[in-house]
């Protein structure tokens, strides 16, 4: 079959509607009556909640309703986890969407009020009046861990939400045996993954049915219905949850938020249309990746490293609904990485404490897992005194290993790890840099390089949660020829609705302009599981491929009926079906739709109407029955990327500037390299701007500091070098079409990438930063401690 | 008593403005932004929200000709002026030679960050044709996009640069 669009750089879909501001996102809607809730929350990390007033609020005109934590209760069940960590042998506790008698961080959702309009319900809210009875706080995951620390949960014995062991060999001996032991601390600081568009919900009442249709921000339609209708105590099936062109996801918009059960219980009592939208203040309380690792490996004198442990401490923040702390989990599982390493010895402890709840981040903890291992192999290479690019290549699982099975349990695809690393030194040209680097530091610019690795496993499926790695789509084709796609994935805003359409189009071998894909809407979608882990084109495109193949089949049956010749002859390209048996022959794809639809009891009557069809798509590789040593694969994809980046370091402010950045990825198979490399792109500003600026700051008694995109500085267009993109693709050779996932990874390689060209470029002067974030002001101090310690030691 | 929130500010204000050359005139409260005003009374749900402190770019709007963060302009502030958004850069049929620039390189992903990077390459471009990329990426330094990286962005501006020197010497 030819390929008209797939691995074409076909542009979005509806792009004209996208820049002439015509798409609608979920806080466009305004419905009649529309009412707005604005929130009432926690200025104490840790406090007992001895009264909430809300007559003040309520005396406001205008004010319809404003209600606190008892009142909810009443109505509301405690909303389910995205993921119990009960189910991975953690401590699970009651969530309530307003808190209940305590808070246990700041900005915790206490009362909220309903007005007739956004600033009534602002104003109002101002004068509900609690208060609180302030307890100590705990905000360090090492404090939480002391066991006089005061409790999080008073009901749990301690703050260790988990601790689970990851590994397999015998580390203790790969230590006793190996010639150095290079150890290296890290501090991941707290960072967040604000997407321009905040969390938005609009939830309206339908009388005549007892039903809510909410109009959300939200990445997993689907299971968002099931915690919803629970916590509501209402049939899931009274429930359709609408999902609009979505501005930006990058895990926030994963379920479990209080905002998402409450905004529907205030339409239901109101029996009107309630809508609520996050201020940024408010999006900047989610919180992600803050982990203090100690990194060990044990290392033969040629290199090879024989052993790696690495026990260490995730501060979740507060119990919350989403799945953030399943993040800690996979920093976990994702080790060793890239690294033929048997002998492994992971500890993850993950601690809850007085701040915030995470949200999933982009990269999913997968990213501090390639932190952890490239900033620990850099330190290891400067140790030994090794290029940490021929430390990465001795110890590189080689690309004939695959399938290969990991220390954790986890089986890798397929891979060529040291062809991706060198693809990426050319891009940047490493030894030329390294050829210059000498002559730059004499004229006074210190100038560095950094190498990164990255494995993202991808498509994620957790037994018993409904985090699902098959999912399924629905392919109509109108009587007139028009396609229309429904599909259980989700597009957080990346195109995967483009590359799905694509693929359709190739399918049926129709127009690409024909397509229509309909996503997130859980009333006309087939059930699904939305988007996360990078799954989005490999399940629903896959699952789309198969539905199209169907549907195809009726129409060549059906067209060579009517065209009188044999079906094997029939093809179908563009919108129209001609046959090899005939070359003057030809008939529309449309004429042949309309036929199948209204000739059914003559001609057509050989296939059956509608030409529709649903099917699943169902990866292969994920394992959920556990092997010998108790392990599942819970993936079956592993993405993989390598990034170099060359740095300048002004030594007087601080300050760090990137020059150049290279990426070469292994994605398997591309639908669409703009999109793609999109994607890539995207990621690689996320992994700099951790680095070098983004940092959730909170004070001593946990009050958070950071509360705008000031504070918050993400990377602006400036701060973002020209990225020169490469790709090494080895297919993935049982997901469809090779697909190995796009999008999740390179957070975590870029910014080791970043972290690795800053100590190289500051080395000369004996400074490494290993707590991050890499800024000006951390920097800094950084060379002053170090050249204060070398004016001592000289005088 | 009932306290009234109408009651603690000043009285509404008459607003007329042009909006997309459509002459408009609403009774607004004073403190509504212009972001506000353009969303909420007027629909124009094209210019987006995302911080509402002037950070993030998602709410640029042109008054006069410039550039300005709609979430910190007060709506009674651009009284007799002529405000362009987004819808009225052009549509389907008639795209402006930037949106058709952000089309072909994939400018957006999302697209949330897309009305205001669009004005304000239109806004450099009126004033500078031929950009550098230093002189692109220091233009759009007020609007932030989280999906892309800006690589594409550039090389939107880059096109659109083109497309909109090629489209004015034709209109010529
Ligand atoms: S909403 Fe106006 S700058 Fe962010
Ligand atoms: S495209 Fe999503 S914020 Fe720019």
């Amino acid at each position: 079959m030819t390929k008209q669009y797939v691995g074409n750089s076909t542009s979005t879909l509806d792009h004209a509607a996208f820049v002439s501001g015509r798409s609608t996102y979920t806080a466009d809607h305004i419905f009649p009556n529309q009412l707005h809730a604005h929130f009432v929350r926690s200025t104490h990390a840790a406090a007992k909640i001895k009264r909430v007033d809300l007559s003040g609020a309520e005396r406001v005109s205008g004010v319809v309703l404003a209600m606190d934590g008892m009142q909810a209760a009443e109505h509301l069940d405690p909303i389910p986890h995205f993921v119990d960590p009960i189910v991975f042998g953690g401590k699970t506790t009651n969530l309530r969407c307003l808190a209940l008698g305590q808070v246990s961080y700041f900005g915790e959702p206490v009362a909220v009020v309903v007005a007739k309009d956004k600033k009534t319900a602002l104003y109002a809210a101002s004068r509900v009046n609690v208060e609180y009875e302030p307890t100590q706080a705990v905000l360090d995951a090492s404090d939480a861990i002391d066991s006089n620390a005061p409790r999080v949960v008073p009901e749990w014995a301690d703050n260790m939400l988990m601790q689970v062991p990851f590994g397999g060999g015998d580390c203790a001996a790969a230590f006793e045996a190996a010639d150095h032991i290079v150890k290296t601390k890290l501090k991941v600081h707290r960072q967040s993954v604000q997407p321009i568009e905040t969390r938005s919900y609009n939830a309206v009442w339908d009388h005549r049915e007892s039903a809510i249709t909410l109009y959300a921000t939200a990445q997993n339609p689907h299971p968002l219905r099931y915690v919803l209708t629970n916590a509501l105590r209402m049939p899931e099936n009274k429930m359709r949850i609408v999902t609009s062109a979505s501005g930006g996801a990058f895990g926030l918009k994963m379920h479990g938020h209080p905002e998402e059960a409450l905004i529907c219980l205030l339409a239901k009592l109101t029996k009107q249309a309630v809508k609520w939208i996050e201020n940024r203040e408010e999006c900047l309380l989610t919180g992600g990746r803050e982990q203090e690792h100690e990194v060990d490996f044990a290392i033969n004198a040629d290199g090879r490293i024989l052993g790696i442990r690495d026990h260490f401490l995730a501060n979740v923040g507060a119990p919350g609904g989403t799945p953030g702390w399943g993040m800690a989990f996979l920093t976990g599982l994702s080790m060793p990485g890239p690294y033929d390493v048997a002998d492994l010895d992971v500890l993850a402890n993950i601690v809850v404490t007085n701040k915030a709840p995470w949200s999933s981040c982009r990269g999913y903890g997968k990213e501090v897992t390639a932190l952890a291992l490239e900033l620990g192999i850099d330190k290891a290479a400067r140790e030994l005194n090794m290029d940490p690019v021929q430390l990465r290549y001795k110890n590189f699982i080689k690309s004939d290993a695959f399938p290969k099975k990991s220390a954790t349990g986890l089986i890798y695809d397929s891979g060529d790890y040291q062809g991706v690393m060198e693809k990426t030194l050319q891009l940047i040209d490493y030894d030329g840099f390294r050829d210059q680097q000498d002559a730059l530091r004499e004229e006074g610019t210190y100038a560095g390089i950094g190498v990164a690795y990255e494995l993202t496993p991808e498509g994620g499926a957790l037994p018993g949660t409904l985090v699902a790695g098959y999912d399924t789509s629905t392919v109509k084709v109108d009587p007139s020829g028009f396609v229309t796609v429904l599909t259980g994935v989700t597009d957080p805003g990346g195109g995967n609705r483009t590359g799905i359409g694509q693929i359709v189009a190739d399918e049926l071998g129709v127009e690409f302009e024909k397509i229509r894909v309909v996503q997130g809407d859980t009333q006309s979608c087939p059930y699904g599981f939305g988007n996360y882990s990078g799954r989005s084109t490999i399940v629903g495109g896959g699952s789309a491929a198969l539905a199209a193949q169907d549907i195809k089949l009726k129409i060549i049956t059906l067209a060579a009926v009517m065209m009188e010749v044999p079906e094997e002859t029939i093809e179908i390209a563009g919108g129209i079906i001609s046959t090899s048996a005939d070359a003057g022959s030809q008939m529309s794809f449309v004429e042949v739709c309309y036929a199948a639809y209204t000739r059914n009891y003559d001609i057509a009557a050989c296939i059956e109407p509608p030409l529709e069809s649903t099917r699943t798509f169902k990866p292969g590789l994920i394992s959920h029955t556990p092997d010998e040593e108790g392990k599942i694969n819970p993936y079956p994809s592993y993405s993989n990327a390598a990034y170099a980046v060359v740095c300048e370091v002004d030594i007087e402010t601080g300050k760090v500037s990137l020059k150049k950045f290279a990426v070469v990825h292994d994605c398997g198979k591309t639908i669409n390299p703009i999109l793609v490399e999109g994607q890539a792109c995207g990621a690689v500003a996320f992994g700099i701007g951790g680095m070098l600026g983004e940092e959730i700051l909170v004070d001593e008694s946990g009050r958070q500091l950071t509360t705008d995109l000031v504070d918050y500085t993400m990377p602006r267009a400036a701060d973002v070098p020209p990225i020169a993109l490469g790709h090494h693709d080895t297919p993935n050779p049982i997901t469809f079409m090779g697909l190995k996932g796009a999008g999740e990874a390179g957070v975590g390689g870029s910014a080791a990438a970043v972290v690795n060209a800053v100590n190289d470029a500051l080395k000369c002067l004996n400074v490494e930063v290993l707590e991050l974030p890499v800024s000006a002001p951390i920097v800094w101090k950084a060379i002053q401690a170090a050249s204060l310690g070398s004016t001592e030691t000289e005088s | 008593m009932a306290v009234d929130m109408q009651e603690l500010v000043e009285d509404s204000v008459l607003l007329q403005c042009r909006v997309n050359e459509t002459p408009c005139e609403e009774f607004i409260h004073p403190t509504t932004s212009l972001l506000d005003f353009l969303r909420e009374n007027l629909l124009l749900t094209g210019t987006h929200m995302g911080c509402m402190t002037g950070h993030c770019g998602a709410c640029t709007v042109m008054v006069d000709g410039s550039i300005v963060k709609s979430c910190i302009t007060l709506a009674a502030s651009v009284q007799r002026k002529k405000i362009s958004t987004i819808e009225g850069l052009g549509e389907k049929e008639s795209l402006h030679p930037v949106q058709a620039a952000f089309c072909e390189e994939s400018g957006f992903q999302c697209a949330y960050c897309a009305p205001g990077m669009l004005l304000s390459t239109v806004e450099l471009l009126n004033e500078t044709p031929d950009p550098s990329d230093a002189e692109i990426r220091s233009a759009l330094s007020g609007n932030l996009c989280r999906c892309t990286g800006y690589q594409s962005i550039v090389r939107a501006v880059r096109t659109a640069a083109k497309l909109y020197t090629a489209d004015k010497e034709t209109q010529e």
